[in-house]
């Protein structure tokens, strides 16, 4: 059951078929299909923000995965545990990104425990983000990165809420191969 | 004064020039053809004259050349008459109408449309009532062929639309006959084929179509823009999104640009073999 009835192939949009072309887009694609030009906007500046770049796909992981937790998004919580895990990230780290074990135990690594801090910094509640935990994320982290990571952070939210707020159910793939691992 | 990207198109022929105007979906008809579904229950979705006003005024400046309105029965919105004049003020316009609803009073304050650049493009299918009827619903013939000739009187310029599966040479010649009789010349009679949505699915009826086949005339709705008059089609209850544009209509350059975009990656030589129009 979804919050918004998903666009089907058949039904697709003309600016939105391009994403249909190698058959099933998955639901982000479906939802927000029903209002092309902003799909095919989003979807580039979504593949920029989460995909290949100059930061590393283990890093941008971290980021993602957290941030998802941190925000209780179930949809990317059970896609990015396994995006995860195909990244290479070990069982104890994913756990650990999820909320269900220590960071300080599974990541012993001053930056890329200083970034995960920053992420729950950003992420978890509105108002002001302390100049302390900027200062703190700026000792590991470059400028150029702070601002992708941040920013990574910012696109992640956007799919956190858009994802939960229309309940976009979890591809049968990602469940299966959850299920495998003993993931929730 | 530069050239809009959409004046140039339409001057080049790459775009249509003319922009339509869903105006309403309801319609006091149920016809087996109907892309839209429309009958006198369905939700209205009225587009609104001063939305339809404001839109004209910016098809007009970024270099579209004409006008269409069409529903649903339009004829069906009290303000119908005086907006059609409004529009033709502004680009050449036609308006779609079952022409079933032409009491003396609309006709009377459709008079001012004859001095306008503006037609009404009136439905009707087969020469005889029987077989009209059948489409179109009881009474349809007989409305029709006495609004024509009462629109004409006032000088308003009527265009006929046969819209049908086949048709043979004998009926098309009696048809034709019908419609100079009524005092619509030949130019003004276009026959085009039935299209194989809304509820002409099913009745399985008309063509398939899609964006190769059609005019990609920009078609605005209160659900947003569609690559043709013939995309806001309505299945079961449910508007067909498979040749909407955006959803955003307003400004007007968001779904022109759109559009020019669609047609301008459509590949070479796929124009309209159908004569859907």
């Amino acid at each position: 059951m979804t919050g918004v009835r998903l666009i089907e192939a058949e039904q697709a949009p003309l600016l939105a078929r391009q994403f249909y072309a190698k058959g099933n887009p998955g639901p982000i694609v479906a939802a927000l299909a029903h209002v092309p030009e902003l799909l095919e906007v989003t979807m580039p500046f979504l593949d920029a923000a989460l995909g290949p770049s100059a930061v590393d796909a283990r890093t941008k992981e971290l980021v993602i995965l957290r941030t998802s937790a941190v925000m209780g998004c179930r949809y990317c919580i059970q896609t990015h545990t396994v995006v995860a895990r195909n990244t290479g990230l070990a069982v104890e780290e994913v756990a650990a990104l999820r909320g269900e074990a220590p960071l300080e135990a599974a990541f012993p690594d001053p930056r890329e425990l200083a970034l995960l801090q920053w992420v729950d910094v950003v992420a978890d509640g509105p108002g002001q983000v302390l100049e302390a935990a900027r200062r703190e994320a700026g000792l590991h982290l470059s400028e150029a990165e702070l601002v992708e990571l941040t920013l990574l952070v910012g696109a992640t939210l956007l799919l956190n809420r858009f994802c939960t707020a229309l309940e976009l159910p979890t591809s049968p793939k990602v469940l299966g191969r959850l299920a495998e691992e003993g993931w929730s | 004064m530069e050239l809009t990207a959409v004046a140039e198109a339409v001057q080049e022929g790459v775009l249509p020039g003319r922009v339509w105007f869903y105006a309403n979906y309801h319609c006091n008809l149920a016809c087996t053809y109907c892309l839209t579904e429309s009958d006198p229950h369905v939700e209205r979705r009225e587009l609104g004259s001063q939305r339809m006003l404001a839109l004209a005024h910016e098809a007009a400046e970024l270099g579209f050349t004409a006008l269409g309105v069409t529903g649903g029965e339009p004829f069906l919105l009290p303000y119908l008459p005086e907006l059609l004049a409004r529009l033709a003020a502004i680009l050449p316009v036609v308006c779609l109408s079952n022409g079933t609803v032409f009491t003396e009073h609309r006709l009377e304050r459709l008079r001012p449309l004859a001095e306008l650049p503006a037609q009404i493009q009136i439905s009707l299918d087969r020469p005889e009532p029987d077989a009209n009827d059948a489409m179109r619903g009881p009474q349809n013939f007989r409305k029709v062929v006495e609004a024509i000739p009462r629109l004409v009187e006032r000088g308003v310029r009527v265009r006929i639309a046969t819209t049908v599966a086949s048709i043979g040479d004998e009926e098309r010649a009696r048809l034709c006959q019908l419609h100079r009789r009524l005092g619509v010349p030949d130019a003004d009679h276009i026959i085009r084929p039935i299209v194989r949505r809304g509820r002409a699915v099913d009745h399985d009826l008309g063509v398939d179509a899609g964006p190769a086949d059609l005019p990609a005339e920009l078609t605005i709705t209160s659900d947003g823009a569609f690559w043709s008059p013939f995309g806001p089609t309505v299945h079961g209850g449910r508007l067909d999104t498979d040749l909407l544009v955006t959803r955003t209509t307003t400004p007007l350059r968001v779904p022109a640009a759109a559009l020019l975009r669609l047609v301008q990656g459509r590949p070479p030589g796929t124009d309209s073999q159908l004569n859907i129009r």
